[in-house]
């Protein structure tokens, strides 16, 4: 799919992009960096107090420096957001932008859909005087593992945020987000206790540093590329995964005992 | 009116072309290889059409044109072919880094079979860097592929030193010379390359048929086997009409080149020089004299490229961008990264190609549009400037 086969909302939102510009002194401002795709995206809002006496959005501008699905996510989050509560505006996930706007293209879900993290950036920034500019690492190249099914479920049944003990891991057949040089790493060395160590990337090309990336062509280690994790599946532990292979536009099962994020 | 200013990626088959190829598909459709009457017409059409390719790079003997589906398979004969055969001699094979991704991914493969691939890096302008391509030289380099000009930014690559220095050292020299056959003429005696890529459609031919060079004596291992078609080095039967088309355009093209890149480069220079005035904070990529004379390429500040194409699209104009969120892997442009520029800066890149039918109207009215698209961007980013907003608002007013 190309990456610029949009829905004709998003054509016209990026057409006709809804409350652009800037509020001066606003009570709330976010702004959300994506240091990968070089997205950008700030909003400004101005909040007031409705008949019932709970804090909605009474106005609400931004400005985008980003792609076609950047502005209109843009776009449609401010569209979505004004007039509602507070409460009711921080719930507004990324799938609730991509959904109002009849979808997007897969590769674009996670990288030029940031413009709900700067809503509650700046809401947060309102309410909790925290800073405005946030950095979304979860862009491009690295999956947002909130968004993965099952991941809760099966946390501590399969499921690792770190290994404390290798040789539990012994033989184990091991899928790995690639979340930066430390996850790979990881993969290096869990490849000596199995033979069977899986590292899921969005990217293109052996991620990770010059030195990494030379050991990981050299190792047994499989690299699932411009892949993301979509679920984690089993009965009592986890058992498989669904991967998505964005390049193909493909979705399948592997067969794992243990995932780590 | 549409305007069509993405000729890099796509050009029209000529008419010309088209009415030569239409009696192969039907009437004369013998195989070239059968011994018949109607195969004997099929033998001296491929002939002929092998004559005007070799004719049209001035290649010695027609023998050494070998018919491929297109520049891709070429570069795979070149780059696969010459490595298989040569991995006695050596495993070292040196690209640039701003070659064609064919070239690229070709160079990956090969990397992982166990052959070293050096990459030479470019200057500021994105011409590679001789010295660097001297270091990069050793005992068991057994072939240089250097394209004759960058397909992005369009910068000329200094071919004929890169010839010179890899016949010294007794290397193979390979150069893909897709971007530059339609502007620029090849003389393949007077700049002596061993291998050279040629596509079809990039001289308005039809698509899925291409050529390389082979210098006689130069021996590759086949990567397509079968009946031994093509001297053995590429099977399969020839693909008659796409042959005797690209025949055509090579001959069309030989007829006309001087004069058709001599118009490109005067409506390009007008195009530059529109761009660069009535657009504040904008910059031409890729070397300002020695690139393709239907190419510039131009970067613009504080906006994203695939927005300016979405824009320019609603236009009606067709163009194309470097930018990361164009591509399917959101990596910007190599050619500009290897350039030096900030991911930042590959962003907002902007590429336009001329070709034959482009016209003058059509530069004019792309001059036209451009400011205003850029202008909506800016308006929007959060990068702009408040100086440049008020710029704008300003030339608004007065309106």
């Amino acid at each position: 799919m190309k990456s610029t086969q949009y829905s004709e909302k998003v054509l016209d939102h990026f057409r006709n992009p809804r409350n652009v510009g800037t509020i001066e002194n606003p009570d709330g401002y976010g702004k959300v960096g994506n240091p990968v795709c070089g997205d950008i995206m700030e909003m400004f809002i101005n909040v007031d107090k409705n008949k019932e006496g709970k804090e909605f959005i009474k106005d609400i501008k931004f400005r985008t420096f980003g792609c076609g699905s950047a502005v209109a996510t843009s776009s449609m989050t401010t569209e979505m957001a004004k007039g509602l509560t507070l409460d009711e505006a921080y719930k507004i996930s990324r799938n609730d932008v991509a959904d109002e706007l009849e979808g997007l293209p897969p590769i674009k879900m996670h990288c030029s859909n940031l413009a709900a993290d700067a809503l509650k950036a700046a809401i947060d920034n309102y309410l909790h005087g925290s800073k405005p500019d946030v950095e979304v690492i979860s862009s491009c190249l690295i999956t947002d593992i909130e968004e993965i099914k099952g991941l809760e479920q099966f946390m501590g049944k399969g499921v690792y945020k770190e290994i404390s003990d290798f040789n539990n891991l012994k033989n184990k057949r091991i899928l790995i987000l690639d979340r930066g040089d430390e996850s790979l790493e990881l993969a290096l060395k869990l490849i000596e206790y199995t033979g069977r160590v899986v590292v899921v990337t969005s990217a293109k090309t052996t991620p990770g540093n010059a030195t990494i990336k030379e050991k990981l062509r050299g190792s047994d280690v499989k690299i699932l590329y411009q892949s993301e994790l979509l679920e984690i599946q089993g009965t009592n532990d986890v058992e498989k995964v669904i991967v998505h292979d964005f390049d193909e536009g493909e979705k399948y099962e592997l067969f794992v005992d243990a995932v780590i994020v | 009116m549409n305007i069509y200013l993405d000729y890099q990626a796509a050009k029209p088959v000529d008419e010309r072309v088209v009415k030569e190829m239409l009696p192969y598909f039907s009437d004369n459709f013998a195989n070239p290889s059968s011994l018949h009457k109607p195969g004997d017409i099929a033998t001296d059409a491929l002939k002929k059409s092998r004559e005007k390719v070799a004719e049209f790079i001035n290649a010695p003997n027609s023998s050494d044109i070998i018919f491929t589906s297109g520049a891709t398979e070429s570069n795979n004969l070149a780059l696969i072919g010459t490595a298989l055969k040569n991995k006695r001699k050596g495993n070292h094979i040196i690209i640039s880094e701003i070659e064609h991704i064919s070239i690229r991914n070709i160079a990956k493969y090969l990397e992982r079979e166990g052959f070293e691939i050096s990459r030479i890096p470019v200057d500021q302008y994105g011409v590679i860097k001789l010295e660097k391509l001297k270091q990069q030289i050793k005992d068991n380099t057994i072939l240089i592929s250097v394209s004759t000009a960058s397909n992005e930014v369009g910068s000329l690559q200094p071919i004929k030193d890169i010839s010179q220095i890899a016949s010294e050292n007794h290397i193979l020299f390979h150069t893909d010379a897709v971007a530059s056959e339609s502007s620029i003429p090849i003389d393949v005696q007077k700049i002596p390359v061993d291998l050279l890529t040629l596509s079809s459609n990039d001289i308005y031919g039809p698509r899925g048929i291409g050529a390389l060079y082979l210098k006689k004596g130069i021996k590759v291992n086949p990567i397509m086997i079968g009946g031994g078609q093509e001297r053995g080095m590429r099977s399969g039967s020839e693909d008659m009409p796409s042959i005797v088309g690209f025949a055509k355009a090579a001959e069309i093209m030989k007829n006309q080149i001087i004069s058709e890149a001599s118009r490109l480069e005067k409506l390009r220079n007008n195009l530059i020089k529109g761009v660069l005035e009535t657009i504040p904070k904008s910059y031409l990529n890729g070397h300002p004299i020695d690139r393709l004379p239907n190419n510039a390429h131009f970067r613009f500040d504080y906006i994203e490229g695939e927005s300016l194409i979405l824009g320019l699209k609603d236009k009606n104009i067709a163009a194309a961008t470097g930018s990361a969120c164009t591509s399917k892997t959101l990596e910007p442009s190599h050619t500009l990264i290897a350039m030096g520029f900030l991911h930042e800066e590959a962003h907002g890149s902007l590429l336009l190609s001329l070709g034959r039918y482009t016209r003058e109207a059509e530069t004019e009215k792309f001059l036209e549009i451009l400011p205003d698209v850029v202008r909506r961007l800016r308006i929007l980013s959060p990068l702009t400037p408040p100086s440049l907003l008020n710029y704008y608002k300003e030339v608004q007013n007065k309106i």
